[in-house]
């Protein structure tokens, strides 16, 4: 195997084994640490432009399987492992983790103390890092690094161009695609729902010429505030319809009515977040990939309500619209990968819609 | 016992989920909970009237006052025994002013809630009464319509709703029984 390393931006250097693709890639370093599901998080759109370190120390033993694909095409751009399985055991495994990233052109760097990795992170923050093949000249990287700006167009690079549909008999909903996991698309389709993805700066006017029972926004990457077109599209189509908005989606909903956004230190990525529905008291283990999120103290208590928290560090994890059927969470009910207990948030957003729809008739 | 075919039709969750939508629609349209009473309607009614209660307390940080009704009283359609029906909201006289939301399981012919506002109207004269259902099983016989509803569940008379609550029945599901 290749030597390669990481450059952080802070200088700190951590060196191991190339795997996967062999090529050099700039972005933003960030941890995840569940201890399984990493198909699904590779897959997974919202780590668009991001070096995904996995907490776990060995990362691949069950292999790639064709059904847990979130994304056909990811775009995370490096996957950090202490240790890889070369030889996966599973009866659904199709290939390795290292034969999947080399198809999927994306590369790795195992045997590095992520331990370490994370722990620089949650001191100094998610930062831009160089993943390279071995050199001795590692300050010449670190200037290249700090001259180096990040896109900020990600959610165009990963959202659908073209709609499509996910044909069921049964209520009309339009998802908003900002970076879709496919996991979203299989819990509305398993409920009956008949779904049109629509790309991401789709008009007010296209959205409610579908005549939709009631919208989805889903997660994405990036930074919500890049997205001002987004954040007038929902202002006006929550005053027509039900919407239900997930991670990126969730922060949207907060821009759209004044509240603000913020970028966390180091984010929550993993499947064991601890959630607090204020309501009724109850909580619930979230699956989470977020690296920004919602100011509490921003929330106008006029327009959106706080209605999850975050027991660890008390971020807000869910919010609703005073007046409108509108609601969404940070984190993932969808659950791919991570735990089932939200799932019945759904279940909520198809109630809402028939509540809703029984209002508009008797009105 | 004669054939009867029983579906559940809303689960625990689901309850649990149409309270909890019920509360934060009750506290945005009252815009509030100043001058907020909620009317249990005898059993379950006042356990749903105790939930949502708690919710309130929980987002608002302010308890709301809880009151029962015992409508049999006011039935048009019973002939019980008058002396075993007894007005038990004895201890809340007043609720001029109030904005009361009638809290009850099913919604049907609508006479129960007929009853209890009368009910109500006997202690004072309310600023505003709301109505809050967990089910609203059409077929009404009276013109009432709830401001709040959990599950519309269009079912014909032949059939019967019961819900069961964890308090009363050490269970909790909503049941449509089919004669068949």
């Amino acid at each position: 195997m290749k030597k390669r390393m990481l450059v952080l931006e802070d200088g700190n250097v951590f060196k191991g084994f190339g795997f996967g693709a062999e090529k050099e890639t700039i972005g933003e370093v960030v941890f995840n640490t569940g201890m399984t599901g990493y198909q699904e998080s590779i897959t997974d759109q919202s780590y668009n432009g991001q070096l995904l370190t996995f907490t776990y120390p060995l990362v691949g033993n069950a292999g790639i399987n064709r059904d847990d694909y979130e994304s056909i095409f990811p775009t995370t751009k490096a996957v950090i492992v202490k240790e890889f399985a070369r030889r996966p055991s599973n009866w659904r495994s199709r290939m390795n983790l290292d034969e999947f990233l080399t198809e999927k052109d994306i590369p790795g760097l195992t045997g590095v103390d992520t331990r370490r990795l994370t722990r620089v992170i949650r001191e100094h923050g998610a930062m831009k890092a160089i993943l390279t093949d071995f050199t001795e000249e590692t300050d010449a990287l670190i200037d290249r690094l700090k001259s180096v700006t990040l896109p900020t167009d990600q959610v165009a690079q990963v959202s659908t161009e073209r709609p499509y549909v996910s044909p069921q008999n049964g209520r009309r909903v339009i998802v908003i695609d900002f970076g879709l996991k496919h996991s979203i698309l299989h819990e509305l389709n398993k409920r009956g729902c008949h779904v049109t993805v629509l790309p991401h700066d789709t008009k007010v006017d296209t959205i409610l010429n579908l005549k939709p029972d009631g919208v989805m926004l889903t997660n994405g990457p990036g930074d919500p505030k890049d997205l001002p077109y987004a954040h007038d599209m929902i202002r006006e189509l929550q005053k027509h319809v039900p919407i239900f908005g997930i991670c990126l989606g969730h922060q949207l909903i907060a821009l759209a009515n004044g509240a603000d956004t913020f970028k966390m230190t180091f984010g929550h990525r993993g499947f064991n977040h601890p959630v607090r529905e204020i309501a009724t008291g109850r909580i619930d283990f979230t699956s989470q990939n977020h690296g920004y999120a919602v100011s509490e103290e921003s929330v106008d208590n006029n327009e959106l309500r706080i209605t999850h928290i975050e027991i660890n560090d008390g971020t807000v994890e869910g919010l609703r619209h005073r007046r409108y059927p509108v609601f969404s969470v940070q984190y993932h009910p969808d659950a791919a990968p991570g735990p089932h207990d939200a799932a019945d948030l759904f279940d909520q957003f198809i109630e809402e819609m028939d509540a809703w729809k029984v209002e508009e008739t008797n009105a | 016992m004669e054939n009867k075919t029983v579906v559940e039709v809303v689960n625990e969750a689901a309850i649990k989920r149409a309270l909890t939508r019920i509360t934060y629609e009750i506290i945005e349209k009252n815009k509030g909970i100043e001058k907020l009473v909620l009317a249990g309607i005898r059993t379950r009614g006042i356990i749903l009237a105790q939930r949502i209660a708690d919710r309130i307390l929980e987002l608002e940080g302010e308890s709301v006052e809880v009151i029962e009704l015992d409508t049999s009283l006011y039935r048009d359609d019973r002939e019980d025994d008058a002396s075993a029906a007894q007005v038990s909201a004895g201890h809340v006289q007043d609720v001029a002013g109030k904005k009361v939301v009638i809290i009850d399981d099913v919604l049907y012919t609508g006479r129960t809630i007929r009853a209890a506002l009368d009910a109500i109207i006997d202690r004072g004269r309310p600023e505003k009464i709301y109505l809050a259902v967990l089910i609203d099983r059409g077929n009404r016989e009276l013109p009432i319509r709830a401001d709040f509803v959990g599950k519309n569940l269009p079912t014909s008379r032949e059939e019967s709703v019961q819900v069961y609550l964890n308090e009363t029945d050490g269970k909790e599901h909503v049941d449509i029984i089919k004669p068949s």
